[in-house]
Parts: structure tokens; C-alpha cells; sequence
């Protein structure tokens, strides 16, 4: 029993500390060179090494300036931020995971107005900024331009004999895909021509972004073409099917790594988690990318992706060192850095490109990487984004499970968000 | 009961030699709240408050940031018209029709089986009640495996012994549900069984004796004597199970995650799904209202069908 004051005390006096970390003044210090514990939200930051990257990059060239990083789980991410924020959470930078939850925070205000900082940008040289503008005004600056391309292990296409998937159709990707399949891994493993991950943009964005059509239209016909090819795949054995990579949670990263598949479509983050893996030692793959495979031949590549962007806390107590690591994450000093890891910036020049060592030295990666391309917008932005979001995911489970036809999918998808949610 | 009750009892002590008497028959009260106190005031705040909060959310329209805004039954009119709510409502209703007369009967057969005298007795009821303190996740995980529609164990077998084409488990619609069901069945068992074993203990062994030498068979025993023994013990088994089952929520998150589609989408899922995913409080507090007025109707009738029971 006599303990417990003592105990009573000291949490009392933690307490007190911790109050009184949380009302020190918020105003900004009139010194540039007084001591700023600056503090960012991030996710995961083992896996995404970015964040490190550029914290320690910044800290370096600001040595009066201390990151902390906030970190979040990945998956919790958007309802954390919004819970955080929906508690008057003073965190100064915070961390665009997507632009649709950039969309939610910027119109409920809990975002600062960032239009004259944009403005002062080299526009021009940012990529992916497009999407953050809401009736002309800005509140989030993109450091990360992600897109979509063709993963392939060269091993295996040499192996079997076959040319680089060099700017395919969908129809030559498919015959590659089942000529591809055959074989075992040294683990004892099927060898897939190609490996489609659970995610319905692997179908939706890819179809709306080559088709042009509207993932928020209700009108979902565009999408039909790439089901048969995704299902024709998986039917003949050529693809991992989907439902067994959805109860097993099947990794793509793991898939590739181990050989397990030729191809791979996916966004350009896994660059980094190649060259991490390969530099760890836990993969010997010999990689490639290639653009991802289009409807017909000759045209300009399109693709999809989606920016990733530092915003600045309405309520941040360091507005004035928030905006300056974000001038420096998205300017050119941050994009050499996520270049050098291997991450793609959303900021090009000729000095960041000679950064970005993380790809192969071949000429066909190399033209993936810098060709002129056209980046749609993974899932357009509005109110009813998320909404929508739903339905399509459940009726692509459907679809990819073998438990709707396609054109059942596609119509009850659009019956469901004309009548539910538009 | 007690205001009847304790001046007789009063009157029968000796008196006491105190000061104060009067004072002193304020204690036990005291006493008696003392107890009670500490774990009411975390009922009372964490609990109630929060659940009459959540009762008038569900007529205001509230998100995290903004100011609630009164309007009065839009929340469920918007619940009614989604496709979503019917169908969680109705995945709610099957698993639970599914998951208790399935447990119950489990968990009393392995009661039965494990309540005698048995070379490692010990060792089977905690093998059997092992799956009740397992991570769920781990039992999540663990049942997908065996489900694997490809190189599962389950479709293994099933092929062995003469099926051709297995079912994909939880990748396919039919079949996505009866899998949770099996694999919380298999979860819950243990625990019920556990309670279900206390209430045997209770039966007098004399009941038996006299049955046996009237000549009555294993089954007229366990329909005449188990069963009425048990009966206190099945209505608070069928209770819990009852609850517990229209709450599910993490088993079913873990292993399908409400698909494939919306197969096996629940009550509580929805609720999740739009008020901490959406930041719809309003509509997630109606549904949870449903969900609430679905779980204490069941129990009700439980406890009126209980009662009628004991009047016979």
C-alpha cells in the first residue's frame, strides 16, 4: 500500500510533463537557427525507406532541425490521419498517402492553403501536381510520382528463349504469359507467366487509363476487355488465380523475388523494394521493366499512378520549417535522394536522373523509365470516390472468383453506384 | 426480498455495544458500493454513456471534423435504401442460425465425451479449449490454409474420397460462409464445453444410479436427467453464444474480409466499414441500433421461452 503514492506521484508528474509538452507555445520562433523538433507522419518505416532518407537528408543541410517521424501503420493510415486530425492534432507535416484522402482533408480545411508556395515552384518539373489542385488552389506538394509498368525476370525470358516484352499489346503479352509457364522453381514451385495482383486497379485503372473511360461513371463497359484477358490467363494456368491469391495473401513482392513469375505488373515503388532485396541478399532476380503492355501497338504508352505528397497541418506548430522541408523534399535536392534509394521523385532533371541508379543498365528499362508517357490518375477524385471504391472492389472479387460473368459484374456494378451512390 | 428480510435478522442478534448505532448500519451499504463502485463507474463511462451517445448519434449527422447536425431518421432511410444493409443483415442471421446450434451441440458432445474417467483426460479438454486462447488471427490464417481452394487439405481430402470438384471455400459465394462457420465453431467449442463440463459436475450421480436400476438406456438418461440438469447451464451458453454471434466481427474481418463480394459481409463489419473507414457516425450508430435491438430481441425471447420452461 505505501507504494502507491509514490507511484500516484510520479505518474502525476509525467503527466505534468507531458501537459506541458503539449501547451508550449505554438508560434513560430523568430530565430532560423533556434533548435525545431519538427514532426512528419509516415507510415511503416522499415519498408519505406524514403522517409528516413529524406529526414536525415534535411536534417543534414538544417542542423537546428530535428525530424520526428509520426509513424503509422500502412494499412491504418487514412482513418488514423483522420482520427488524429478530428482531435486538433498539432503534427506539422503530414504525409499524402493518396490523393483521395488528400481530397477529404483539404475540403474539411484541416489542410494549409500551400497556392503561393506552389506557385513559386518550377511547375514544369513537377510531375503528378495536377491532381492536388481543388478550384485553382493548392494544399499538398507531390514528392513521389508513381506509374505502372512491366516487371519481367530476365533469367526466365532468356531461359525459354523468348525477346524482352519490349512495348507489347495485351494480345503478345498473353501468348508470352502461357509460353512462359512451365517449370518448376529451385523451392519446387510453379513457375506463372505472369502474376496479377488482388487489386482491382490491376484491371479497373489499367482498362480506364488505356480506354479513357470514367471509373466514376456507373458506366463500366470499358472494363471488359481486360477481365476476358485477366481471366483467359488465369484459366489456362498462366496467372496465379485470383482466389488463391486472395485466401493465401499472396505476396507479389515474394512472387517475384523467388522467380516464381515472369512478368509482373506493378506501380514503380517496387523498384526500391528490388534493389532492397537484392542488396539484403534475399533475392538473386535479374530484373527488367518494360512498358506496361497496351491495347495496340505504335501509339503513345499509357499508364496509371498516383502521386504521393507532404501537406502542411492547419494546425502545425512550425508552418514556416514544414514548408521548407517540404520546398526541399519536392524540390531537386530531395528528388536526388529518393533517386539514389530508388525511389521515384516526383521532381525530373537531367542531374536526378543521373541519381536514379537503382535500374538495370539496359536500354529497354531505361526507355520505360524516361519515354513520354501518359499518366492517368489511378481513381479520379470527388466526394463519392471511396463509395464507389467499394462497389467496384466487391464486384471485381466477383468477377476474378469466377462467381459473376463479366458482363453480370460489370452491369450490377453500374446499377449499384448509379442507384447508390450517384 | 431484503427490506422483508433483515429487521428480522436485526432483531435476532444481540445488541452491540457501540456508540453509534445508527452509523453503523450505513457500512455494509458502503461497503457494498465500494465494491461495486469502481467497476459501475467504468461501465457507466465507457459503456452506457458511450451507448445512449451512440443512440442519439444515429439521428445527427456527424462526422470527425464538423459540427453534428439534427436530422432525424435520414440516417436510416439511407440504411434501408442500401443494398449493403440487407445483405449484412441477412449474412448476420445465417451465420448466427448456423454458429450456435452448431456450437452448442459440439461443445455437449465433447462435455459428454470428456466428462468421465479417461486415460489423459487432462490433456484432451485442454487440447480442445487450446483454440479459445489462440490468436484469432492465427486462426484465421491457419483455417484459409486448410481451405485452400488448390492445395488445401480439406479439398485434399475431399478429393481422396471420391469428390471431384471441391468447392473454392472462401473464394466462392455458396461456400464462404459455411467455412467462417466452421472454423468459429471449431474456435468456440473448447469454451463452451468448459462450461458446459461445470454444469455435468452438478448433476447428482444418484439420479443415474436410480435410473439405471429402473432400467432406463444411455438415452432415456441423458433426455430425463442431462438434459434438465443442464438446462441452467444451456440457457447461459445459448445467451453468450447468442451475443457472441451476432458481434462477429474479427474472425470473419481476418478470413474473407466480407467477400468474396459481400458473402459474408456482417452487421458489425458494416458498422465498422462506415463509421471508422467512411467517418459516417450517424448511419454507422443507426446500424449499430439495428444490430442492438437484433441481439437483446433474440435474448428477450430467449429468457421468455426460458421462464415459460420453468412455470411448467
Amino acid at each position: 500500500m505505501k507504494r502507491y503514492p509514490s507511484a500516484l506521484a510520479a505518474i502525476a508528474a509525467a503527466s505534468a510533463v507531458t501537459l506541458a509538452g503539449c501547451s508550449s507555445p505554438a508560434s513560430e520562433t523568430a530565430d532560423p537557427s533556434a533548435p525545431v523538433t519538427l514532426t512528419v507522419s509516415a507510415w511503416n518505416l522499415d519498408k519505406t525507406p524514403e522517409f528516413n532518407a529524406l529526414f536525415t537528408a534535411f536534417e543534414a543541410a538544417h542542423p537546428n532541425v530535428t525530424i520526428q517521424p509520426v509513424e503509422i501503420l500502412a494499412d491504418d493510415y487514412p482513418e488514423k490521419v483522420a482520427t488524429m486530425l478530428a482531435g486538433g492534432d498539432t503534427t506539422d507535416v503530414l504525409t499524402m498517402k493518396n490523393v483521395i484522402d488528400y481530397a477529404r482533408y483539404a475540403n474539411r480545411g484541416q489542410l494549409l492553403d500551400l497556392t503561393d508556395f506552389v506557385g513559386e515552384l518550377e511547375r514544369d518539373k513537377i510531375a503528378g501536381l495536377e491532381p492536388f489542385d481543388i478550384d485553382g488552389k493548392y494544399a499538398a506538394v507531390p514528392y513521389r510520382q508513381d506509374f505502372w509498368v512491366l516487371y519481367y525476370n530476365k533469367a526466365l525470358f532468356d531461359a525459354a528463349g523468348l525477346p524482352h516484352p519490349d512495348h507489347l499489346t495485351w494480345a503478345q503479352y498473353s501468348e508470352l504469359a502461357k509460353k512462359l509457364t512451365s517449370g518448376t522453381t529451385a523451392d519446387g514451385q510453379k513457375v506463372y507467366g505472369t502474376y496479377h495482383h488482388i487489386w482491382r486497379s490491376v484491371v479497373q485503372a489499367t482498362a480506364a487509363a488505356q480506354t479513357g473511360g470514367d471509373q466514376l461513371s456507373g458506366d463500366y463497359g470499358f472494363f471488359k476487355d481486360q477481365y476476358a484477358l485477366a481471366l483467359d490467363l488465369q484459366n489456362a494456368g498462366a496467372a496465379l488465380d485470383w482466389g488463391t491469391a486472395k485466401t493465401q495473401k499472396v505476396n507479389y513482392r515474394s512472387m517475384f523475388e523467388t522467380g516464381q513469375t515472369a512478368m509482373l505488373p506493378m506501380g514503380t515503388w517496387y523498384i526500391a523494394g528490388i534493389k532492397a532485396a537484392i542488396e539484403a541478399g534475399t533475392s538473386s532476380v535479374e530484373w527488367g521493366m518494360a512498358p506496361m503492355p497496351q491495347i495496340s501497338s505504335g501509339g503513345e504508352t499509357a499508364t496509371f499512378g498516383s502521386p504521393t505528397a507532404f501537406a502542411v497541418n492547419e494546425k502545425a506548430k512550425n508552418a514556416e520549417v514544414a514548408k521548407e522541408f517540404i520546398r526541399f523534399a519536392t524540390g531537386e535536392e530531395g528528388a536526388k535522394v529518393l533517386a539514389g534509394i530508388g525511389v521515384v521523385p516526383a521532381y525530373s532533371s537531367d542531374a536526378v536522373t543521373a541519381a536514379f541508379t537503382a535500374l538495370p543498365a539496359d536500354e529497354l528499362s531505361k526507355t520505360t523509365f524516361t519515354e513520354n508517357k501518359k499518366v492517368a490518375l489511378e481513381m479520379p477524385v470527388s466526394e463519392v470516390t471511396s463509395d464507389v471504391d467499394t462497389i467496384l472492389n466487391e464486384e471485381h472479387e466477383l468477377i476474378m472468383a469466377g462467381q459473376k460473368s463479366i458482363d453480370d459484374g460489370i452491369r450490377d456494378a453500374g446499377d449499384r453506384v448509379k442507384n447508390e451512390v450517384l | 426480498m431484503t427490506m422483508t428480510t433483515e429487521p428480522a435478522l436485526r432483531k435476532r442478534r444481540p445488541p452491540e455495544p457501540t456508540a453509534h448505532p445508527p452509523r453503523r448500519s450505513l457500512r455494509p451499504i458502503l461497503v457494498g458500493w465500494s465494491f461495486i463502485l469502481p467497476n459501475f463507474l467504468g461501465f457507466a463511462l465507457l459503456t452506457l454513456v458511450p451507448m445512449v451517445f451512440g443512440l442519439a448519434l444515429s439521428f445527427m449527422d456527424w462526422s470527425p471534423w464538423g459540427d453534428p447536425e439534427w436530422v432525424g431518421f435520414d440516417n436510416f432511410e439511407r440504411m434501408f435504401r442500401n443494398s449493403t444493409f440487407w445483405i449484412a443483415l441477412w449474412n448476420t442471421t445465417y451465420y448466427a442460425a448456423g454458429h450456435i446450434p452448431l456450437t452448442i451441440a459440439v461443445s455437449l458432445g465433447l462435455a459428454l465425451l470428456l466428462n468421465r474417467t479417461l486415460a489423459g483426460l487432462g490433456f484432451f479438454r485442454t487440447a480442445f479449449f487450446l483454440p479459445y486462447v489462440t490468436s484469432l488471427v492465427a486462426v484465421a490464417v491457419v483455417w484459409n490454409m486448410l481451405f485452400n481452394p488448390t492445395s488445401g487439405p480439406v479439398n485434399q481430402f475431399l478429393q481422396f474420397v471420391g469428390v471431384t470438384d471441391p468447392p473454392g471455400w472462401t473464394s466462392s459465394t455458396a461456400w464462404a460462409m459455411p467455412a467462417v462457420i466452421v472454423a468459429s465453431v471449431w474456435r468456440d467449442m473448447g469454451y463452451y464445453m468448459v462450461l458446459f463440463l461445470a454444469g455435468l459436475q452438478t448433476i447428482p450421480t444418484e439420479l443415474y444410479e436410480a435410473a439405471r436400476v429402473d432400467g432406463a438406456n444411455a438415452w432415456q438418461r441423458f433426455w430425463n436427467i442431462t438434459l434438465p440438469g443442464l438446462r441452467p447451464t444451456t440457457f447461459f451458453v445459448l445467451i453468450m453464444c447468442t451475443v457472441a454471434s451476432f458481434k462477429v466481427f474479427d474472425l470473419i474481418v481476418v478470413m474473407t474480409d466480407g467477400g468474396p463480394g459481400r458473402a459474408t459481409k456482417v452487421l458489425s463489419q458494416l458498422i465498422y466499414e462506415e463509421g471508422i473507414r467512411e467517418g459516417r457516425f450517424g448511419l454507422a450508430s443507426a446500424i449499430s441500433l439495428v444490430l442492438f435491438v437484433l441481439v437483446a430481441g433474440f435474448t428477450v425471447i430467449q429468457f421468455l421461452l426460458q421462464r415459460r420452461q420453468e412455470n411448467r
